[in-house]
């Protein structure tokens, strides 16, 4: 019989206690030297980069410490690459490698309807996975767990990316592709996993599937429950709790963003995240005056990736909004963000672990013949899932006869533009809020306690 | 085994490796330690070791790249 080759230390917490409780002067200065390697591999490779560090007229040499980095090295936002994929797709020349060092292939959602597409060496894919490991380890999953991944495989990275930690970890992954939720909750008994892997509320409405087939999910086999792709139980304490007991099991989750990396694995306080600093630096901007924000105050939280070298991102403005903390009571020197994700600085939101821009609704509105530009954006939570209702309102003078039809050709738009089906609405013309450009049009009307923090002023 | 020692060993086998990858015309055995290879690169960097971002960019600039 072949010996499954397990670690001998599995008594440890710490996945690498080396660097997990590396001094901060050191893991500065790491940082140092790291982000002056990325800089000049996308000077060096990458002509989006040639272009925008010459126009800043800075370069790798120039950085001598984070501070410089920080303040001289230009911002970066997702559009600026969209823009130039889409000129010249599939990645226009912000790929800083020869294509054929591309071993795989995803997307996200972008901010105006049009994906970004994310190009990955297989060395990118690797460091990404090992994240995942951290986030495993950290709460008490080991290589003798099973992992059940309840979703279907597509072009979104986050559970590609949960599915390479689990291979780096040493675990088993059972894939729960092409079933449905009943069909999920049937595999979960025959197979008996240990780890649920599922956006949180998908997680707690297979769990109400469970139970009206007359399953108690907290006598399955699930020990543990992770999560990724929208808010999740170290963000939102009412959510763990719902999940935890729903499932008799620990939960968790990953911060992360398709592009960059999954960058923050939860702690085991389950208080927020620590971000990777082995995958990433990281440093909090206030959105308001440019400057650092300080510790424990609400600040962007902006990326450089040291996982994705086929298309880096640097000094990249993710909209997350974070309280960022250099101490934490579980012993680890990795920066830690209380809460995770306390809101945006951009309308966005997030739907079944898609990812839903205002703008992005708002373009796709734009385009169809006989919608007018008065519309909002409903969300509510049924049976434990988000779902977002499009109200629209057709111009005036559309024919009543035409409502439906008009209906489901919005509906169909945004799901190819989107991946994500919304309902939709039409209200009568004349009868819905007039905006000032701009301004938020999302109403949320979830229970205020399955919000992030900022979302429920 | 504290760290210093980890990592004389780990720069020891990378070189090891290094000899193979440029001698053999097997191209499994080729791309099987070019994944050791990665995988050794990537201990030294989260032993914190000062290494090169991307290694697998040295094998090619040294050997060429696929055939167009």
């Amino acid at each position: 019989m072949a010996i499954r080759p397990f670690l001998r230390n599995q008594e440890t917490p710490f996945w690498n206690r080396y660097y997990e409780t590396m001094p901060r002067e050191q893991l500065d200065a790491l940082h140092l030297h790291r982000l002056r390697l990325v800089l000049r591999h996308a000077y060096d490779n990458s002509a989006f980069y040639r272009r925008k560090l010459d126009r800043a007229g800075v370069h790798s040499d120039d950085i001598r410490t984070l501070d410089d980095f920080k303040r001289r090295v230009p911002l970066l936002d997702k559009d600026e690459f969209i823009l130039l994929q889409e000129e010249r797709p599939p990645y226009g020349d912000t790929l800083a490698v020869p294509p054929d060092y591309v071993a795989h292939h995803c997307e996200t959602s972008g901010t105006t309807g049009i994906s970004l597409r994310i190009p990955y060496t297989g060395y990118d894919t690797e460091r990404y996975g090992e994240a995942w490991c951290y986030a495993f380890w950290w709460l008490g999953v080991r290589p003798r767990d099973t992992f059940y991944f309840a979703f279907s495989w597509g072009l979104f990275a986050g559970f590609w990316s949960a599915y390479w930690g689990v291979r780096r970890l040493g675990a088993t992954l059972y894939s729960g592709g092409g079933q449905n939720s009943e069909g999920h909750i049937r595999m979960i008994q025959k197979l008996r996993p240990t780890v649920l892997v599922s956006t949180p509320t998908y997680a707690l409405h297979l769990a109400e599937v469970a139970r009206k087939t007359g399953v108690d999910p907290a006598s399955l086999s699930v020990k543990f429950t992770f999560h990724a792709g929208e808010p999740g139980p170290c963000a939102i304490p009412a959510m763990r709790r719902q999940i935890e007991e729903a499932w008799g099991a620990r939960a968790g989750e990953m911060l992360g963003l398709a592009e960059v990396h999954a960058l923050a694995p939860s702690c085991p306080t389950q208080q927020g995240v620590h971000v990777d600093e082995t995958g990433c630096f990281s440093w909090s901007r206030d959105p308001a005056t440019g400057e650092e924000a300080p510790e424990g105050g609400v600040g962007e939280n902006i990326i450089t990736t040291y996982v994705n070298n086929a298309q880096p991102l640097i000094n990249y403005q993710t909209h997350d909004l974070v309280a960022r903390y250099n101490q934490c009571e579980c012993g680890r020197t990795w920066a830690f963000f209380k809460g995770v994700v306390l809101g945006r600085t951009d309308f966005m939101t997030t739907i079944r672990g898609t990812n839903v821009y205002q703008a992005a609704v708002e373009n796709i509105l734009g385009q169809i013949e006989g919608v007018s530009h008065h519309y909002q954006l409903v969300l509510t939570r049924v049976s434990g899932l988000d779902r977002m209702c499009v109200r629209a309102e057709p111009v005036p003078g559309w024919p009543a006869e035409r409502f439906l039809e008009l209906a489901r050709i919005i509906e169909e738009r945004i799901h190819q533009a989107l991946q994500v089906r919304l309902e939709v609405e039409l209200a009568a013309p004349g009868t819905l809020p007039r905006y000032e450009l701009k301004t938020r049009r999302i109403i949320d009307q979830r229970p205020k306690e399955v919000r992030r923090i900022l979302d429920r002023v | 085994m504290d760290r210093e020692p980890m990592l004389e060993r780990i720069a020891g086998a990378r070189a090891l490796l290094r000899e193979v990858i440029e001698a053999t015309d097997l191209p499994l055995i080729e791309r099987a330690l070019l994944l050791a290879d990665m995988n050794l690169h990537w201990a030294q960097w989260n032993l914190g070791a000062p290494v090169s971002l991307m290694p697998e960019t040295e094998y090619t600039a040294e050997r060429g790249r696929n055939p167009e």
